[in-house]
This record gives C-alpha cells, sequence and structure tokens, in this order.
C-alpha cells in the first residue's frame, strides 16, 4: 500500500505543479500578494511530496519488493545495503527521480533562503522552476515510471548492473545532479529577469550563492564520475572525451563563465545580456547533458541501456526550454539596459577574456562531440571524434586563459594596472618555471614542452598565493601585521585562491601523468617479476574468492622497492553471477600522490597471464586539485557578503534598522 | 478501502495546504525593492571596509560608492513610479477563483492520473514477509530453498532437492552446480549423475557430451536399472557414429524395460534409426515427438554433425522454424514454447525470442506455473520480460 | 572630444581581438577535424573504399567465430567480420572483459602495410546485451542481422 501512496504523491506533485507554475506568475504580473505567496508554500509542498515518493522508492529497494517493475529489474536481494539504496538512482527511472528530487530541493531552497528577494521576483523564479518540474513529472510519470508494478511478483530481482556497484558510483550521480539542476534556478532567475523585463547588479548578487553551489556540486560530480572511471574501468585512463563525459564538462565551463560574468554584474552592472544569456546556456547544456546521457544518440562507455522513445520526449523538453528560452531573450533583451563602463585592462577585462576563452571552449567541446551525430544524421557518414581531436583545440585554448588567471584577481575594478600585476606575478612566474624544470629533471627527463606545462600548474598555484600575499602585504608589513590583515580578508578573497589554486594542481597532475607516466604489458606466471616506477612486482598466484553475489579470481603482487617488500596488491577479475557479466577490478596502491595500478587480463596457454601495469605519477593530483577548488567554492559560499540575497539574521535586523531611515 | 481513506486525507491535506496562503488576508504589495536597496547598502559598507583595510585606493572607493549611489537613487525613483499601480477589485475576484482552482486541480489531476497509472489493488511486498509466508509459491519457495543454502551451502539434501527443480525450470547453469553440489556432498548416486548429465545435455542443444556421457556411464555402473542413464550413454553412441553399438544398447534397454514404459516408442524410434528393427507393437512416433517437442532426432542430429558451420547453423534455424510454425498451430505446448525461445536466444536473435516469450505467455499466462517458466527462462538468458508483465 | 574617440577605439580593438580569437578557434576547430576524425566502417565498406595504410579508422562488426588467436605476450589476432567481409585484425594489450566471439566490436587503428588492420584500442560495452550502435546499424542494413524473417534450411 505505501508503494501506491508514494506514487500518488508524485502525482499529487504534478498537480501542485501546474498551480505553482501559473498562479505566482499572475500574482507578479498583477501585483497580487497572496498568488505571490501561493509560489513558497507550493513549492515546499511539492519538495515534500516529491521527498516521500523518492523515500517510499527507496524503502521498496531496501526491504527488496519484487512487485515494483523498477526494483526487480535493477537488485537482488542478496546485495549489500548501500548498493540496494544507491540501486534506487542506478537506473533510469529511478535516477530521473533523482533529478526531480533535487530540482525540487532547489525550489523549495530558494522558497526557503530566498526571503529577501522581491517578492515578484521569487513568484517568477519558482513558477519557472515548476514548469521545468511540470514537464520532468510528466516525462517521469508517462515514460519511465518507477513505481508500476508486477503482478505476481518475482521470487529475486535482476540484480543492479555489477560496474554501478560500486562506492564511487553510488555518491556519483547525486553530486552531479546538484550540479546539473543547481543551474535551474539560475536559468529560473534569468528567465524571470527577462519576464519582468528589468535587471541589475542585485539580480547578480541573488543568483551568486546559486551558481556557485552548483558549481561546487558539479566539480565534486566530475571528479568523481573520472575517479570511477578510472578505478573500475580497468583501463588506467582517467579521461576519455566520451560524449557522456563532455556533457557534464560543457555546464562546467559554461557555469565557471558565468560565475566570473555574474561577478561583473553584480560590482559594475556591466555584462547584464551577457550573464543572462550564459546563464540559461549553462542550464540549456544541463538539459542537453541529460538528453545525451538519457536518450542514447550518442555511443559512449558510460551509457547503460538506453530507450530512444524517452529520448524523443526529453528532446521535446529540451526544444520547448531551451528554444522558449532564446525566443523570450530575443525579444526581451533589448530591453535591458547596459551597464558601467571600463578599460580593456581591468578586473572586468580579464574576466571579459576568461568568459570569451570559456565560453569558446565549450563550444568547440560541443562541436567535437555532436559533429558526429549532425555529420550522420546530414549525409549517413559515421565518424568518431576522439581525444586527439579534443586535446589539440580545448588543449591550446586553455592555454592562454592559464596564462591570464593570476592576473584577474590582481587587477582592480575599472581600470587596471598591468604593469604592477606583471610586477607582482614575475616571482611566481620564475619560480614556477624553476619548478617545472626541477620536475623534469628529477624524473629524469622528457620534453621541454612537458616543463612548461608543468611551469603553467606552478605558475597557477603561485599565483594563487602570490594574490592572498599582496592582500595581505605580507612583503610590506610586519608579519603579525600582515596576518591579522590576512584573517580579515573576505572569505571570497580565499575561495578565489583556493579554486585557482585547485586549478594549478590538476593542471600539474594532468601534465604530470601524461608526461611521466609508464606503462607495462607483461605476461606473468607465478613467481615471476616485472618492474614499474621504480618498484618491483612478485606475482604470488591467482586465488579464488566468493562475494555476496559474485565469485572473483584474485591476482595477488607482492610490491618491493630496493629488495624490500613494501606492500601488496590484490588486482581482480570478478563474475557477477544474476548477470554472469564479467569486471576487473584494477589493483590500486597509493604512494604519495602517485599510484601504482595494477589491471588483470587474460589467462594465456601457457598458464600465463597477461598483466597491466602502469605507474602513474602525481596522478591524485588531478582530484585532488578538484577537491580544493570544491574547498573553494564552499569557502566562497560562506562569505557572509552572498548572505544578504539568502536568509540571514544579521541581514534582516539590518534591514529592519535601516528602515527608518528611509 | 485503508488507501482510498489514505488518498483521500493526503488530497485534502495539501490541497489545505495549498489554499491556505490563498485565503490569508490580500495584503497589498509593500515595497518591492526594499531587499534590491539592501544589497546595494552592503555593498557600500564592503567598499568602506575594504578602503579601511587598504585593499582599494581612496580614488577607487570613491568612483565605486558614487556608482552604487546611482543605483539607490535609480531604485528609489523606481519606487515612486511603483506606488502609482496598484491591486484593486479585480485582484480580489482572483482570489475566489485562484483556492477553487485549487480545490478543483489537485483532487481532479490526482486521482484521474492515478486511476490511469496505479495499482490501488496491490500490496506492497517486502521479501522478508513473503519469504516467511511462502504459500504454494514455486519460484518464492526456491528463492527460500536457495538463501538456505546460501547460509548452509553444506546441506547436501537441500542442493538435491533444489537440482531438479532447477532443471524443470530450465535453469540449467544453476541446475548443473546445485547436481554437482550435491554430488560433492552426498556422494555419487546413479540419480544424481543421470541427472547432471541430462543437464548437461540439455545445455548442449541436445548433444551429449564428453562430461555427461562420462557421468552416464557411472550412472550405470553404480546402478544398471537406470533407464535414463543408458539411454543417453546409448544415445552418445549414435552421435558418435557407433550405429551397431548404439542399436545394441537400445536393444539392451528394451529388452529390461517393463513393459508399457513411457520410453518404450522412444527407444523403438532410435532402434529403427541405427539399422534395428523397431519394436512391431510400439507405438508411433508422435508419441514421443510430444514427450519431447522439437528435440532434433537422431538422425538430424548426425546429419548435423557433417555439416560446415554455416550449414549447421542454417539447419538449427530451419528447426527451429518448423517447432515455431507447429506452435502456431497447436499453442498449448509449454515445452515447445520453452524450447523455441532458447533457440532464438542461441541463435542471437533477441527479437524473435521476444516475440516467441510474449506468444507463449498469451496461452500460459504469467500468472500460472508454466507462465512463471516462461519469465525464469527470459530472465535466465537475459531477454526482457518488458511490456509482457503489468 | 578626442578622449571619445578614444574609448570608442579601445573598445574596437576590444571587439577585433576577440573576434579574432574565435577565428583563431574556429581554424583550430577545422585543422584538428581534418587531421584527427576516424571515419567508421564496416568490413564490406572497405572494399569499396581504398583506404591508405595508416589512416586512422574505427573498424566495427562481430568477432568472426574461431578467428581469436592469442600470439605471443599479450598480442591477440581476430577477424572482424560483418557477414560480407572479413578483416584482420592485430591488437596488443588487455581486451575489454566483454570482448567474446559472436559479440559485436569497435576498433580503432590503421591498416599497416599488408593489409593488417593494427587496432590501438578495441572497444565493447558495460552491458552484456550491448551492440555498438554503429555496429547495430551496419549490420541491419547489410541484412546479416535481421529482424524479420530466419534463414531457410
Amino acid at each position: 500500500m505505501i508503494i501506491e501512496i508514494g506514487h500518488y504523491a508524485l502525482v499529487l506533485a504534478l498537480a501542485t505543479g501546474f498551480l505553482l507554475s501559473v498562479l505566482p506568475l499572475m500574482g507578479a504580473r498583477r501585483g497580487d500578494a497572496a498568488l505571490m505567496a501561493f509560489a513558497p508554500v507550493g513549492s515546499v509542498v511539492q519538495f515534500v511530496l516529491v521527498a516521500f515518493a523518492f523515500g517510499v522508492l527507496t524503502w521498496a529497494y531496501a526491504v527488496s519488493d519484487f512487485s515494483v517493475l523498477n526494483v526487480w529489474d535493477n537488485s537482488h536481494s542478496l546485495m549489500p545495503m548501500i548498493y540496494k539504496v544507491s540501486g534506487v538512482w542506478g537506473n533510469h527511472e529511478g535516477s530521473m527521480l533523482l533529478w526531480l528530487l533535487i530540482l525540487t530541493l532547489f525550489s523549495a531552497m530558494v522558497a526557503l533562503f530566498g526571503r529577501n528577494l522581491p517578492d515578484t521576483l521569487r513568484a517568477t523564479v519558482l513558477s519557472v522552476q515548476a514548469w521545468i518540474t511540470v514537464a520532468f513529472l510528466l516525462f517521469i510519470l508517462l515514460t519511465s515510471n518507477p513505481f508500476l508494478r508486477l503482478d505476481p511478483a518475482p521470487a529475486e530481482g535482476q540484480d543492479l548492473n555489477p560496474v554501478l556497484q560500486d562506492f564511487g558510483l553510488a555518491i556519483h550521480p547525486p553530486l552531479l545532479y546538484l550540479g546539473y539542476v543547481g543551474f535551474s534556478v539560475c536559468f529560473s532567475f534569468a528567465v524571470a529577469a527577462l519576464i519582468e523585463g528589468r535587471i541589475d547588479a542585485a539580480w547578480a548578487r541573488w543568483v551568486r550563492p546559486w551558481t556557485l553551489a552548483a558549481w561546487t556540486f558539479l566539480t565534486a560530480g566530475i571528479a568523481m564520475g573520472s575517479y570511477w572511471a578510472y578505478y573500475e574501468l580497468g583501463w588506467g585512463g582517467w579521461w576519455f572525451w566520451d560524449p557522456v563525459e563532455n556533457a557534464s564538462f560543457m555546464p562546467w565551463l559554461a557555469g565557471t563563465a558565468l560565475l566570473h560574468s555574474a561577478l561583473v554584474m553584480e560590482k559594475r552592472e556591466a555584462l547584464k545580456i551577457w550573464t543572462v544569456l550564459l546563464a540559461i546556456m549553462t542550464f540549456s547544456l544541463s538539459l542537453l547533458g541529460t538528453f545525451l546521457v538519457r536518450s542514447g544518440v550518442l555511443t559512449s562507455v558510460h551509457a547503460f541501456a538506453t530507450d530512444p522513445s524517452r529520448g524523443i520526449f526529453i528532446l521535446a523538453i529540451l526544444t520547448f526550454f531551451i528554444g522558449g528560452a532564446f525566443v523570450l531573450f530575443a525579444w526581451r533583451a533589448p530591453t535591458l539596459k547596459s551597464g558601467g563602463l571600463f578599460a580593456p585592462i581591468s578586473r572586468e577585462g580579464a574576466l571579459v577574456l576568461n568568459n570569451l576563452i570559456l565560453t569558446v571552449s565549450t563550444a568547440t567541446v560541443l562541436t567535437g562531440t555532436l559533429y558526429p551525430l549532425v555529420l550522420e544524421t546530414l549525409t549517413g557518414e559515421k565518424i568518431s571524434v576522439g581525444a586527439p581531436f579534443f586535446n589539440l583545440t580545448f588543449g591550446l585554448l586553455m592555454i592562454p586563459l592559464l596564462l591570464a588567471v593570476p592576473f584577474g584577481p590582481l587587477l582592480a575594478w575599472k581600470r587596471g594596472d598591468l604593469l604592477g600585476a606583471l610586477q607582482r606575478l614575475y616571482v611566481a612566474a620564475g619560480l614556477a618555471l624553476a619548478a617545472g624544470f626541477g620536475l623534469l629533471y628529477a624524473q629524469s627527463g622528457g620534453p621541454v614542452v612537458a616543463a612548461l606545462g608543468l611551469a603553467i600548474g606552478f605558475y597557477l598555484v603561485f599565483g594563487a598565493l602570490a594574490d592572498l600575499w599582496y592582500r595581505a602585504n605580507f612583503g610590506k608589513l610586519s608579519f603579525k601585521v600582515a596576518f591579522a590583515r590576512l584573517k580579515g580578508l573576505p572569505r571570497s578573497a580565499f575561495g578565489t585562491a583556493l579554486a585557482h589554486l585547485g586549478l594549478g594542481v590538476t593542471v600539474l597532475g594532468i601534465v604530470a601523468v601524461t608526461t611521466f607516466q609508464t606503462e607495462h604489458v607483461v605476461e606473468m606466471r607465478q613467481g615471476e617479476t616485472a618492474e614499474a616506477g621504480g618498484y618491483t612486482l612478485l606475482f604470488d598466484g591467482m586465488r579464488e574468492a566468493v562475494g555476496p553475489n559474485f565469485t572473483e579470481e584474485r591476482g595477488h603482487f607482492t610490491v618491493s622497492r630496493g629488495g624490500v617488500a613494501i606492500a601488496d596488491v590484490w588486482s581482480s577479475k570478478r563474475l557477477y553471477t544474476a548477470r554472469r557479466m564479467p569486471t576487473t577490478e584494477a589493483g590500486i596502491l597509493s604512494f604519495g600522490a602517485s599510484q601504482l595500478y595494477v589491471s588483470l587480463g587474460d589467462h594465456m596457454e601457457d598458464g600465463g597471464l597477461v598483466v597491466r601495469i602502469w605507474w602513474k605519477p602525481f596522478i591524485l593530483c588531478i582530484w585532488g586539485g578538484a577537491v580544493i577548488m570544491m574547498i573553494g567554492g564552499f569557502v566562497s559560499l560562506s562569505d557572509r557578503r552572498l548572505r544578504v540575497g539568502a536568509p540571514s539574521r544579521r541581514a534582516k535586523l539590518a534591514k529592519v534598522a535601516l528602515e527608518p531611515a528611509e | 478501502m485503508t488507501l482510498w481513506i489514505l488518498l483521500a486525507v493526503i488530497t485534502a491535506g495539501v490541497s489545505a495546504v495549498l489554499i491556505w496562503p490563498l485565503m490569508t488576508s490580500a495584503r497589498p504589495v509593500e515595497e518591492l525593492r526594499e531587499d534590491e536597496a539592501a544589497v546595494y547598502r552592503d555593498q557600500l559598507r564592503e567598499v568602506d571596509r575594504d578602503r579601511a583595510q587598504g585593499l582599494i585606493g581612496v580614488e577607487e572607493a570613491g568612483y565605486a560608492k558614487a556608482e552604487i549611489g546611482r543605483r539607490l537613487l535609480a531604485l528609489a525613483d523606481k519606487r515612486a513610479d511603483a506606488k502609482g499601480t496598484g491591486g484593486g477589485a479585480a485582484s480580489r475576484a482572483r482570489h475566489r477563483l485562484a483556492p477553487l482552482s485549487v480545490i478543483l486541480c489537485v483532487p481532479l489531476i490526482g486521482l484521474c492520473l492515478y486511476l490511469f497509472l496505479g495499482n490501488p489493488d496491490l500490496p506492497a511486498q517486502p521479501l522478508e514477509a513473503r519469504l516467511a509466508n511462502p504459500g504454494n509459491n514455486m519460484a518464492l519457495l526456491v528463492a527460500k530453498a536457495e538463501r538456505h543454502l546460501a547460509e548452509k551451502p553444506d546441506d547436501g539434501a537441500g542442493w538435491d532437492l533444489l537440482a531438479p527443480i532447477y532443471f524443470r525450470a530450465m535453469r540449467l547453469g544453476d541446475a548443473e552446480m546445485a547436481y554437482r553440489n550435491a554430488i560433492r556432498l552426498n556422494g555419487e548416486s546413479s540419480e544424481r549423475l543421470a541427472g547432471l548429465g541430462e543437464t548437461l545435455v540439455a545445455s548442449n542443444e541436445g548433444v551429449v557430451t564428453e562430461d555427461a556421457r562420462h557421468a552416464f556411464d557411472r550412472a550405470v555402473a553404480l546402478d544398471g536399472r537406470n533407464m535414463r542413464a543408458r539411454f543417453y550413454a546409448a544415445l552418445a553412441l549414435e552421435q558418435a557414429g557407433r550405429t551397431d553399438d548404439a542399436r545394441r544398447a537400445f536393444e539392451a534397454i528394451l529388452k529390461d524395460s517393463p513393459p508399457g514404459a513411457a520410453w518404450i516408442s522412444l527407444v523403438s524410434e532410435h532402434i529403427g534409426k541405427n539399422g534395428g528393427a523397431p519394436l512391431a507393437a510400439a507405438p508411433t512416433a508422435p508419441a514421443a515427438a510430444q514427450k519431447a517437442p522439437g528435440n532434433p532426432n537422431a538422425a538430424q542430429v548426425e546429419a548435423m554433425q557433417q555439416l560446415s558451420p554455416q550449414e549447421r547453423q542454417q539447419m538449427i534455424a530451419g528447426m527451429v522454424d518448423t517447432l515455431a510454425a507447429r506452435l502456431r498451430d497447436d499453442p498449448d505446448n509449454i515445452e515447445g514454447w520453452l524450447r523455441l525461445v532458447r533457440s532464438y536466444m542461441v541463435l542471437g536473435d533477441k527479437a524473435k525470442a521476444s516475440d516467441a516469450l510474449k506468444a507463449g505467455l498469451k496461452t500460459f499466462p504469467a500468472d500460472q506455473e508454466a507462465g512463471r517458466r516462461l519469465l525464469a527462462l527470459a530472465k535466465e538468458t537475459g531477454l526482457s520480460a518488458e511490456g509482457v508483465t503489468p | 572630444m578626442s578622449r571619445r574617440m578614444t574609448r570608442k577605439q579601445k573598445r574596437l580593438a576590444v571587439i577585433l581581438g576577440g573576434m579574432s580569437f574565435i577565428l583563431v578557434a574556429v581554424l583550430l576547430v577545422m585543422f584538428a577535424f581534418s587531421q584527427s576524425v576516424a571515419y567508421f566502417f564496416m568490413p564490406s565498406d572497405l572494399q569499396k573504399a581504398a583506404v591508405q595504410p595508416g589512416t586512422r579508422i574505427r573498424l566495427g562488426g562481430l568477432v568472426e567465430e574461431g578467428s581469436v588467436k592469442r600470439g605471443a605476450g599479450s598480442t591477440v589476432s581476430f577477424h572482424v567480420t560483418d557477414g560480407g567481409a572479413s578483416v584482420p585484425v592485430t591488437y596488443t594489450g588487455i581486451l575489454p572483459d566483454l570482448f567474446r566471439e559472436g559479440q559485436g566490436v569497435v576498433t580503432e587503428g590503421a591498416f599497416d602495410g599488408s593489409h593488417a588492420f593494427v587496432a590501438d584500442s578495441v572497444l565493447a560495452k558495460h552491458d552484456e546485451n550491448y551492440m555498438p550502435k554503429e555496429v547495430a546499424d551496419g549490420l541491419k542494413k547489410k541484412g546479416v542481422w535481421k529482424e524479420g524473417e530466419g534463414a531457410k534450411p
């Protein structure tokens, strides 16, 4: 019965969504406070209903209720509880429900934390959010309903796809969706601004925390997905420029641009139209990503069973929202007044450069991702655009951006002093070059280009530190005073520095791993050894093992350095019994930021085993940098200035206190 | 009934909460833009703070403050403009309409769509509760036995019980494992070995493999009266092309069989195939064919072995087509359907397998034992039963 | 007045700079497309179209039954077929978990001088029932994978 109540809650959420898409908008147009007050209440009710439905589905998974088709399809009574729960979103229907849950969660958060927004703006934003909610609710209820039942119920489920039975993939989709869907708020704010026909610096201030939150989660989600692909697919690669990866990367690039342009708008009221356009584009790319992943129009290593008929529904949603938003933009944008002027060399100028490069790069990635699809539709020719294309185009385009990053925070608003910034950065640049060549020498050689690549990474790290250094004025003031100043800096300054530093660390990891990694494909028999990265691996043989829902053959390796055994690595091939599906579980051993990666291949006829061993120096820097960026995001998010737009008792009190002065 | 009461309560509750903001007195829109002013004032404070810390210069701070000041002024202008307009009678009329739309929309959309999509009669069925009280649901009983064996994998009697059930459900991989476990734990017996052999034959599309032959030989060695094992052992000889030996073996079976045994006609048919004189009194082939429809007969099997892989594939496809045609005329044959679905899956033709599954389920609905066997087969072979079940 | 002119000129310079950056990006994309795009072929397409040795292509089809041979070390050779033609492929490395005879694969690489295809990547998918999309389409077109009729004996 509880299942049916969950199903009903989802239907009621749709009914609420219909009301929510119309009433508050009418209220905002006619200045009717009661209708506008409907928006927050309705949004919260909708969230509660969807959360209840999601909870019911999770419960059905937890207790293995195979009378629910979706549970039967994707679960197994013997799976560990964590995968039973993560199985909820390890399939199409459930993951769309998670998408919806997060969408309504963001609406509810705008409703609750947006008390300081003007009533009309909040009502319009929540109505636009409700349009998206209604579209996805219809999609879920009509084409991907997770509450369909089986009667009679089978006795055992079909098991979850084994590659999804992994902790990384258990938390990857929620993070990614928090990012994807978070940009819906920016989209709704942009559409609301277009509907209201007015937009100003305060708008940017209100949008910024949502952008920042979405960006932070998306960063985490992408990093998690990349790490998952690295250790679970057993190929040792961490980024494949695969359509599904690109689908999550494009909103990230556009979102990064949005983050920076909203800054310009907040401070200087410039770039208004551009920011609105960027907000629409970012969420459009998120929708496009959902479409690409869910429809299976593009082949991808991450794509699981897909259904084209659903793709058509999502395509319709996509066309409606993207098309509608752009039509609205074309119609209303000319009425928006443009704002402040600035010199090309200024903080604004640097941020414009950032936006230019980021959007052009996004367009490049989009072209590479969609070109095969377009070409096939037009000419029937089948091509694949692979990593070499993206490495060449995206890689080259990023270089000027990376070089410009440290300049941004050092330039003043309106008119900046390029020479001054150069003076402040030349030490960082010199140190970076030295460090780059030093590392190249320490790793016993490599191309000079690699040293320059490493130097760019170091330069970003040192540049971010230099920014804090000069803000606190460490060189001129006594250490104690400077340190006090450092502590007094707004948190957003630390956020910026951390994000830029994290970017540097990631760049370092990427360049180092590409340049210095070594790969050994060897045949090994029991008792034989292989060398990688200065370590010796002794193959001790294979052992059979049985897991809860799989059997595996584990290869055991003893790792030693200089004749001393220091660690063990297990690498295995698993067979998941319910689906009779093999997977490879790589054995990974970390030494600092570097890793030894062992993956098993086929048995040879003479009893040997093909083993693939990689030495991946500094690989953890790639994801470590992403973690630092994420921390930067959260630190910025905690800056008190952003809470003026969001609720804060202090801001409210301040408002009350200031009112009589008006 | 409880469900409907609960749904009604939830509907009423949701409607009430949604109407609540609409019923509160229509206060006029107050200061629309005070919140923006708060942002600008905060920006002013921020400039002051930065200036005090020496993060920006005097001139720069001046410019910034002037700019923010202009924004505040613009805001005040707009506010003055906005004062003129305000809601009147029109909005009050809308007030009566809005709650009405809630009262209509929520129950109407909710119930209509739910009646269209939902299954109000189905209770929740957590697996634990179902296992505790399985009734005579075969699949559940099997699942229960499986769980018991997962906990106590050394219970030979359990495997013994489960193995033939797996075989009948055409879960051949599981059946093989169960027979092997039973043999490992309880020792070899003629029955177990014959069962294992038969499973192996079934999973190899009727061909008696080396492994299977070995099992049958052991079974016969343990119990010379095991006719099933002897039959397959003879079939192995026949498939190996040792016609004379095969004929002698079949004749021996016939001799040892009690009169009126079910297999007599089948054995006699094989004797004929191997050049002997079939038992005159034996009923004719159709009875045998009925017993195992679609099973390739020995001649076909033998012919197949001399074909190239491609021709063999074609021949199998041909036999499958014949079976499909026969089932079209006489669909009341569950073994036939099972075999057809399996064959299509072996041929790699998923679409046809799925069609056959659907056709079979028409005659044997999923809620009957036979239909469940079809579903179990579909599951085992990885065929999606989507669209077949409600 | 002259101040305004310089401002206009500055703006023009910025716009020109932006445009030229976009132009560079477009040229770069076009160059990259000409360099690194791999065309997709089925074995029988290769009989019609002459592919130069050394040109990177993607070759898709089914792994021919009985064709997989393990050579020295981790080198594997097999044939990719689409029913019409068959192309020998060699690959050094670890094959994906789901690589099997009779299953669909997509390999990427180039022909060497002696008409053998040297692959540097072999793709088979996560999903057991998966058939790479290009391969499925191609096989359907060639009639190897028919949905309607069965073969006659």
